[in-house]
């Protein structure tokens, strides 16, 4: 086929619903360099979002904003003085959990174990990735010792943020989400992002650079679905990092 | 204002919102790029919305559509950093992503990755968005193509739609529809012509 014949297939090939050996020639061809071809593509996708854009119009909730951005572990000001206390409640569960110290390649070699365990999304799968080949990663393990699940590691990076990779945890149940906390020394709890469980294991991060010298414990907690600006529930997982 | 007089109420209030402040998309990527988070509080007044209707009219489920909102900002967030802030078209991104996660969904649910499917993945890719002219999604772009897709057939129109919102091949088309292959394609090809000339007529205008 010539440029123009290809051309005329370029929505669907961007539409992802071009079957081969269209598709094939198309790739081949695109991967020649044809800059006729790379801006008729350009084209095609711009044409593809008009028509997207013809869905009618539907407000989406009001919560889902604060949910999307939670998960991003975009985090809200204002903290009360009731998160103070809650935050000394969970320093002493903290303590009285008790994490093992370690070797940092034993912390390592145990996450990528139980990482290979976690279906997650790619994305996430890399970045975890990121976060286990690093040096600079502080790991740290939660739930050993308990009589009750869940276990599993945080890793902290001054720069990629927070990984938290749980067993053992069940699913949230409907309505329901989990909730990761950074627990400054000394601090108030800040929302680190929701998550789900996929029945047995959970992995989450939360984006962005990291003080990690002023943080004193990962937790989660169970919280309604759109998540809180403060834990409300008992704290399920707390990893106390550096100790 | 008066193209928006032209426009059914419900789409022109979604596209007043984007149209209204794509000059700061270029702004609002480079502060995204930077991992600000106002800048994804930004991101989401401008697009949520709209990213929100498309995967509705995909999957036709609230709770679904509410996951697949989220995980569509997640990518945005965690694939930025590839964006061309200067020239990418932000706007037509976060819809390609948004469509994409919904399709992937209900191909997901309907047992439908079959090997011939394009890695959905590879078409959202924000070095294909550095091309773009900067406002696909310019009101008066997006008016002339809803006129012109709403002087379509009936079956061009059916083919438009499950090519864009279901996310069937060509075979698969013919399948539901009942329809020989060649007549599908017929249709298809002929549709996204006529949209395609509109397209062109706008640009020239």
């Amino acid at each position: 086929m010539n440029c123009q014949e290809l051309q005329e297939m370029f929505e669907l090939y961007a539409l992802g619903v071009l079957e081969s050996p269209d598709k094939n020639e198309i790739d081949a061809h695109l991967a020649r360099g044809c800059e006729n071809c790379h801006e008729a593509l350009a084209d095609a996708l711009a044409l593809n979002a008009g028509v997207l854009s013809f869905a009618p119009d539907t407000a989406p909730p009001k919560r889902l904003k604060r949910r999307v951005l939670s998960s991003l572990g975009v985090h809200y000001p204002s903290w009360g003085w009731v998160w103070a206390v809650a935050a000394v409640g969970l320093l002493l569960v903290a303590g009285w959990l008790g994490v093992e110290e370690r070797q940092r390649s034993a912390e390592l070699a145990g996450a990528r174990r139980a990482l290979l365990e976690v279906n997650g999304e790619r994305d996430r799968l890399t970045q975890a990735l990121q976060f286990l080949s690093d040096p600079q990663t502080v790991p740290a393990s939660f739930g050993r010792g308990q009589t009750a699940p869940p276990r599993g590691y945080v890793f902290l990076h001054p720069q990629l943020g927070v990984l938290l990779i749980a067993s053992n945890l069940p699913a949230a149940g409907q309505g329901k989400t989990y909730e990761m906390w950074v627990i400054p020394k000394g601090g108030a709890p800040r929302p680190a992002g929701l998550f789900q469980s996929d029945g047995t294991r959970a992995l989450h991060i939360l984006n962005g650079p990291v003080d990690v010298s002023t943080i004193g414990t990962i937790a989660v907690t169970l919280e309604p679905a759109a998540g809180s600006a403060a834990p409300t529930m008992p704290i399920l997982i707390a990893a106390a990092i550096g100790t | 204002m008066l193209l928006l007089k032209l426009l059914p109420a419900g789409l022109a209030f979604g596209l007043l919102q984007v149209v209204l402040r794509l000059a700061e998309d270029t702004d609002l990527a480079r502060r995204l790029k930077a991992h600000e988070p106002k800048a994804m509080n930004d991101l989401y007044d401008r697009y949520g919305r709209l990213a929100y209707s498309l995967i509705y009219r995909i999957v036709r489920n609230p709770a679904t559509a509410q996951d697949l909102v989220q995980e569509t900002f997640l990518r945005i967030w965690n694939r930025v950093q590839s964006f061309d802030a200067e020239r990418g078209a932000l706007g037509a991104w976060v819809l390609t992503v948004a469509r994409n996660r919904a399709i992937d969904h209900l191909r997901s649910v309907d047992g439908r990755m079959e090997a011939g499917s394009m890695d959905l993945d590879q078409l959202e890719r924000p070095a294909l968005f550095a091309k773009l002219d900067a406002t696909p999604l310019a009101i008066d772009r997006v008016r002339r193509l809803k006129s012109a897709f709403e002087k379509l057939t009936p079956t061009q129109r059916q083919v438009i739609e499950l090519a864009y919102y279901e996310g069937l091949s060509q075979t698969e088309m013919a399948e539901r529809l009942k329809q020989p292959l060649g007549t599908v394609k017929t249709w298809t090809r002929s549709a996204l012509k006529i949209l395609r000339d509109e397209l062109a007529e706008a640009a020239i205008a």
